[in-house]
């Protein structure tokens, strides 16, 4: 009785489920149409009528995002010269340039941090962890200016160090908070075999709570990588936006043109941009089912 | 397995910065260079790289042009933190007053000056200046007063350009009567919708009360609530609030982008056949009308209501003001104030520009060209309205005023809306 009781749930549940996977589904498969149709058909018509009126396929869009959109001017000669602008390879290389060191850096700062808030004993320990989980709600926003002046006056403004350092910065708040309750769960016997064992913090930290933690360095690693590819306005005000050091997300802002005529390249140029945030989800996803913590309090 | 580990992590971060340390030593100033930010971007931003190409291989100067889409905040936020560009291309005059104000930017010198006043009508010179200072050199503008049509489909119906505002309001009631919608309209522009609007009635204004009137509304030395909008108002909802008038009615003023909005012209047959917008609308016509723009577009000043202000041409356009004073950026400002630094692009197409000796023959099509002669010769010159009043207002309460009369809020309450929203 109460398994056909169950399995009736366990319907309406997979029903809801159902319903609401697609439902969110659906926008991005109409962006993925619309990426697909010739530019004319995208403003004209929306993409669902593309099933009724069988309309046209054409991999434009993306020719235009990859290969860079086709520009006509005249050159100094006074010849009319029509060719298509920088391609994304540059954008790639500085998006990766930026992100890379942007999520190790505060990935290796926020785990010692957090193994130290959580177990080691020192003075204002508690404040100053408050202090870091009071900055979670601190919009970033109001200190894009003050650290500006201070970049300027340190020449850090357009360079790389400078815009890893702010990363650094605005993700540590939201990783040591992330972290710290992630390693605080550890069970304390651990520690203890291990201290008795004679080992110091720094080797509990780098053999036992990083190889530990990895599941929960995995998901803060997604987060702050998909935080700092995707981010527009920090790369814009620290790093700047000449082509020499232009970002992913900057090359895709300005290919709608100046009026946003060019709005079509958008679909594409977002399944362009979500390539690689995907192909690091996949890659770090197993860690989260993988139970690392399994059996290992065994004595 | 950590040590494979380490080396790869050492690896990744190493990478980058050997990449990143070669970056900077490449970028590493040999030639003198001037740093210039501005708002327009992609194809616009490759034509103006080209137009300055002649500056370039003449002084040895090289000027590295960055563009954005968010320049406004990013301007602020860079002079606000101490990183200005060495020149800013800047929309909006209400900005270069902002930065004259707070002493962020180095004044006109004499010979600049000169050749302002040689190369460029007063106006222009006026808009540049705040307190009596001048401090912008303006390169491309732009010129909205325009009406576009689909040129066959007019010949086919034997319609003729309208010289006078009656005129065109007869020419409206005989389309009607033929079965065609004379206007296309659409407002929406995302976080700027309404500005179509703001336009259309700055046009009105211009053209009812004249151009004294109109600085006075701008300065709100008339309220927004005078007798004079009102009327400016009026004239544009025997319009749009008509919907014989009008392509879709309201509804499709509302919610079409006003990229789309001129559409309709060039199905077939025409589903409207008319559309009021500035020069760089032909960007967003459909490909195979911008191949053959000539042949299957025309093009008319809105024209005047009152004959005592003649035809009127509202506009905008990018003034470029000096941040940072150095001898190179002199060089290139004094470029930039003749026509040489415009010729390229006015030839590549899509861009007007203000210089009174400039070739008219350049524009790539008889289009363009007369949008230009208009330009030059219009008596009455005016900066568009919403980009010079307060941003609470110009790029706030007019817009959605505008928005909020469409959808039918009484046009006193969206009048007065408007004025107690002025900063005072």
């Amino acid at each position: 009785m109460t398994k056909i009781h169950k399995s009736k749930w366990a319907y309406v549940v997979n029903l809801i489920l159902l319903v609401l996977v697609i439902i969110w589904s659906i926008p991005i498969i109409g962006l993925l149409i619309s990426s697909l149709r010739p530019q004319e058909d995208v403003l004209s018509t929306g993409w669902w009528t593309l099933f009724k009126n069988k309309g046209v396929i054409t991999l434009d869009n993306y020719k235009q995002v990859l290969g860079g959109s086709e520009y006509t001017f005249v050159d100094s000669t006074g010849a009319t010269v029509r060719s298509s602008g920088d391609n994304l390879s540059r954008a790639f290389m500085n998006s990766f340039t930026v992100t890379i060191p942007s999520v190790i850096i505060p990935i290796l700062i926020a785990s010692a941090a957090a193994f130290g808030f959580a177990w080691m004993v020192f003075p204002g320990r508690k404040f100053f962890f408050t202090t870091v989980v009071a900055l979670l709600v601190v919009p970033l926003q109001i200190a894009l200016i003050p650290i500006l002046r201070d970049y300027q006056s340190l020449g850090l403004t357009g360079s790389y160090l400078g815009i890893w350092m702010a990363h650094t910065g605005f993700g540590l708040p939201l990783g040591i908070y992330l972290l710290y309750n992630y390693i605080s769960t550890i069970p304390r016997d651990i520690f203890e075999s291990a201290f008795l064992d004679g080992a110091r913090p720094m080797v509990v930290f780098s053999r036992l709570v990083l190889p530990l933690s990895v599941p929960a360095i995995a998901s803060l690693a997604i987060f702050q990588f998909l935080w700092v590819w995707n981010d527009l306005l920090v790369a814009l005000v620290f790093l700047g936006g000449t082509s020499d050091v232009a970002v992913l997300t900057q090359r895709l802002a300005n290919m709608v043109g100046s009026r946003g005529q060019d709005w079509h390249l958008l679909t594409s140029g977002a399944f362009v941009a979500m390539i690689v945030p995907l192909v690091v989800f996949f890659a770090l996803q197993r860690y989260f089912v993988q139970g690392l913590m399994a059996g290992s309090v065994k004595g | 397995m950590k040590k494979v580990f380490f080396v790869v992590l050492i690896a990744v971060l190493t990478l980058p910065a050997v990449f990143a340390a070669g970056q900077v030593e490449s970028a590493a100033p040999e030639a003198k260079t001037v740093t210039v930010f501005g708002a327009f971007v992609d194809e616009e931003a490759r034509r103006f790289e080209e137009a300055i190409k002649p500056f370039e291989e003449r002084t040895g100067i090289k000027v590295i042009y960055e563009g954005s889409k968010d320049f406004e905040t990013l301007i602020s936020v860079r002079v606000e933190g101490g990183n200005p560009p060495d020149i800013a291309g800047l929309p909006q005059p209400g900005l270069m007053m902002n930065f004259a104000s707070q002493d962020k930017l180095v004044p006109i010198w004499s010979s600049l000056e000169a050749t302002i006043d040689k190369n460029y009508a007063p106006v222009w010179k006026d808009l540049g200046s705040y307190k009596g200072t001048p401090y912008g050199v303006f390169h491309r503008v732009n010129a909205k007063s325009f009406v576009w049509y689909p040129k066959k489909a007019w010949a086919k119906a034997g319609y003729k350009v309208p010289k006078t505002w009656d005129e065109m309001t007869a020419l409206m009631d005989k389309m009607v009567a033929n079965g065609h919608t004379p206007w296309a309209v659409g407002l929406e522009a995302g976080g700027a919708t309404g500005w179509v609007g703001t336009d259309w009635i700055e046009d009105i204004m211009l053209r009812t009360v004249g151009p004294e009137v109109y600085d006075k509304w701008v300065a709100n030395e008339i309220p927004f609530n005078a007798p004079e909008v009102k009327a400016a108002f009026d004239i544009l909802g025997k319009i749009w609030l008509n919907p014989k008038y009008v392509y879709g009615g309201k509804n499709t003023i509302l919610t079409t982008s006003f990229g789309d909005a001129p559409r309709p012209l060039f199905d077939d047959p025409p589903k409207a056949w008319m559309h009021r917008q500035g020069n760089f609308i032909t960007g967003f016509f459909p490909d195979r009308i911008q191949a053959n723009l000539e042949e299957e577009v025309g093009v008319f000043a809105l024209p005047a209501i009152n004959p005592e202000f003649g035809i009127p041409v509202l506009g905008g356009g990018d003034q470029f003001v000096v941040f940072n004073d150095r001898p190179e950026v002199r060089e290139f400002m004094e470029f930039l104030a003749t026509w040489e630094s415009g010729e390229l692009w006015a030839k590549a197409g899509g861009a007007l520009f203000p210089y009174l000796n400039q070739d008219l023959n350049a524009y790539p099509n008889e289009i363009e060209r007369s949008l230009a002669e208009a330009l030059v010769n219009a008596k009455v010159f005016r900066f568009d309205a919403s980009d010079l009043m307060p941003a609470q207002v110009g790029a706030g309460s007019f817009w959605t005023g505008i928005v909020d009369w469409v959808s039918g809020k009484p046009l006193n309450t969206v009048l007065n809306n408007i004025q107690k929203s002025w900063p005072k």
